[in-house]
């Protein structure tokens, strides 16, 4: 087995200053495994969206270490964060953010033309494949922003693979989702953790989701209780 | 990753067509009137001195007088008090009297394009009962025409007439009237130590400069030593003219020390049309800073409106790996894009204003319609000017939007 976790998160605390000082994470240390597939719960406020916007390194204001892949993420610039979050990260936003002067097919593409590694063709045949995998294909050039709410929340999914990221994060990605389209992407994260070797971390209220992901951790008032 | 962040660019530019044309109307006003302001105040400018130079070279050699003498006591000893009144001044030599050696020290010159003598001197003009008094200019005809190109202003004879009457004279319009002589009358003249003869008037003249053309009158330069009784070589004046009017501090500093005579620029004669022209180009200036101030300030309001609307779009660009260097580079596009288009849609409505006002009559001064310059760089420092300063509006809210920190907005 790989010995080297995905992602390890050191001593991870944080304040929050307006409208008084509040501490949301209280000492949090946990490690994941790659290729794992965790879901986090707890119930609302406890914490989980901001743990996971200091896990994407989106979030630079906390104490603590966090290292991904054994690279020590904690200390560097904004633009460095940037061109590792571009290659190295697929996030899932609790709202769904997509750019909505672009269409659909732009939008999965952008990290990929940011990232360069491939030809525009093949970005574009790989956005499509996976716009199909989640029954987009036929929305592919409306604008992103004339798509229904779960449609939309399947595009960012789409976005959030495009750069076959080591770590795919999800604020609640089937939140949107009927239960179809739930057991759809959980089906592709199943496979993308367990085929592909990508670690998934999901933030979820699903109760049969978590369950069935490889492990949880649940949080309550900004402590992990299990 | 250029062309990515170019492609978002022109998506910003043309989701929001609106905006764009009204930032891009801005940089074209301001650019039409730069150009504009800038071809009128030229074009005055040019007109006026066209204007100024028909009867003044750039540079003109004369003898100015003794010094002032009058007080010798004073100058042996500069302790003892001393009155002297009704001091007589002996007489000096007038005119200049080697202009032969001066001439021809003058013509080597390096920027000098054209050199002439005269023999200027105050007179009255006689029709009868009629006197009026002028100047008398005594000109060689070729040289004379070449620089003030008199010739054109010719409303009646012919200048070169002059060359081969040798008692014929050409008068300004003005002094034709206030005379009541046409060509071919009679007209005496007669000098302040008294010399006094009859000449036939062959041509009229009228340079629009209204002081020149009611006081002077041109003669063959020989007929005008004959009536002085003067040599071959006397001249009271030598005008020079230069490449570049402009440019005549050089040429005075390097013959004033070498020439006896007082060596004197056009600038320095005439600081008031030095002075108008410098104040025109500094209106000018000044107003199209201005235009272009306003059109910048539009402009840095819509790029700052424009990133307050996409301020989530820009978290998510950031969220998913852009740099703010590209942040930075798509709304820089965007202003540069915006600056261009209006800069050359800018150029050419301020051609077609400068026609348009170029084509209204103004009849004042010989003029016909109002004047105006066409030069190549005033069209280019207006594109220049107007890129600058929608790269400075554009830089400030670009830089802001790279400032963005993503997570508080995400977060929501
Ligand atoms: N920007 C902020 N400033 C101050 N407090 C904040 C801010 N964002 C969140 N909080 C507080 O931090 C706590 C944790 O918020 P967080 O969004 O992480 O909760 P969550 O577990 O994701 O909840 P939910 O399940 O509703 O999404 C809450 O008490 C919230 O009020
Ligand atoms: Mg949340």
């Amino acid at each position: 087995m790989n010995t080297t976790p995905a992602l390890k998160a050191i001593h991870i605390t944080k304040y929050f200053y307006e409208p008084e000082r509040f501490q949301v994470l209280k000492d949090l240390s946990f490690e994941v495994r790659k290729g794992e597939f965790l879901s986090l719960t707890g119930k609302s406020g406890s914490g989980k969206s901001t743990l996971l916007y200091v896990l994407s390194t989106m979030d630079t204001d906390y104490e603590g270490e966090l290292l991904i892949g054994g690279e020590k993420l904690t200390g560097k610039t904004q633009n460095q964060l940037a061109a590792f979050r571009n290659e190295h990260i697929g996030f899932v936003f609790q709202f769904h953010y997509l750019l909505p002067e672009f269409n659909v097919l732009d939008n999965v593409m952008l990290p990929a033309l940011k990232l360069k590694k491939k030809s525009r063709a093949e970005i574009k045949e790989k956005a499509y494949g996976h716009l199909k995998l989640l029954g987009l294909e036929d929305q592919a050039l409306k604008p992103a922003n004339k798509l229904s709410g779960g449609q939309q929340q399947r595009v960012a999914i789409a976005r959030a693979l495009i750069n076959d990221p080591s770590i795919i994060m999800g604020d609640e990605p089937t939140g949107n989702l009927d239960s179809r389209n739930t057991s759809i992407v959980f089906d592709i994260f199943r496979s993308l953790s367990h085929s592909q070797g990508q670690t998934i971390i999901t933030v979820t209220h699903d109760e049969d989701f978590a369950r069935n992901s490889d492990r949880i951790i649940d949080m309550s008032d900004g402590v992990i209780t299990g | 990753m250029l062309s990515t962040n170019y492609k978002i660019a022109l998506v910003h530019l043309t989701s929001k067509l609106k905006q764009t044309v009204v930032a891009v109307l801005g940089v074209t006003f301001g650019i039409s009137m730069y150009v504009f302001m800038n071809s009128f105040m030229t074009g005055v400018n040019d007109i006026q001195t066209t204007l100024a130079f028909t009867s003044l070279a750039h540079v003109r050699i004369y003898n100015d007088g003794p010094a002032n003498n009058t007080n010798l006591v004073e100058k042996v000893y500069p302790t003892v008090v001393s009155n002297i009144r009704n001091a007589r001044v002996v007489q000096y030599t007038e005119g200049i009297q080697n202009s032969g050696a001066i001439l021809s020290l003058v013509r080597k010159q390096p920027e000098v394009t054209g050199v002439t003598p005269q023999v200027n001197l105050n007179v009255f003009f006689r029709n009868s009962g009629n006197k009026v008094s002028g100047v008398l200019s005594g000109v060689e005809v070729e040289t004379e025409n070449k620089l003030f190109n008199i010739s054109q202003y010719m409303i009646a004879g012919k200048w070169n007439d002059l060359k081969v009457q040798s008692n014929g004279l050409i008068i300004g319009s003005g002094l034709a009237s206030l005379l009541s002589v046409h060509v071919d009358d009679n007209i005496n003249v007669l000098t302040s130590d008294g010399f006094t003869k009859n000449y036939k008037i062959i041509g009229i003249f009228q340079t629009n400069v209204l002081g020149v053309d009611k006081s002077k009158a041109y003669l063959n330069i020989n007929a005008v030593r004959q009536l002085l009784s003067r040599n071959q070589d006397f001249v009271t004046d030598l005008q020079i003219n230069v490449q570049d009017f402009r440019e005549t501090a050089l040429l005075v500093q390097r013959i004033a020390p070498v020439v006896p005579y007082r060596t004197e620029s056009w600038q320095m004669s005439n600081q008031q049309l030095e002075a108008g022209s410098r104040l025109r180009d500094i209106i000018a200036m000044a107003v199209s800073l201005t235009i272009l101030l306003v059109a910048g300030f539009g402009i840095y309001n819509i790029m700052n409106m424009t990133i307050n609307e996409k301020i989530k779009e820009i978290a998510i660009l950031k969220a998913m790996g852009f740099s703010s260097k590209d942040v930075t580079t798509i709304f820089l596009a965007q202003a540069i894009v915006i600056g261009m288009i209006g800069g050359l849609i800018g150029m050419l409505l301020g051609f077609i204003v400068a026609d348009v006002v170029n084509h209204i009559p103004f009849k004042i001064g010989g003029l016909n319609n109002l004047p105006m310059a066409y030069y190549a760089h005033d069209y280019i420092f207006a594109f220049l000017f107007g890129l600058a300063t929608t790269l400075v509006a554009g830089y400030l809210p670009a830089r802001k939007a790279s400032r963005i920190d993503p997570v508080n907005i995400i977060r929501g």
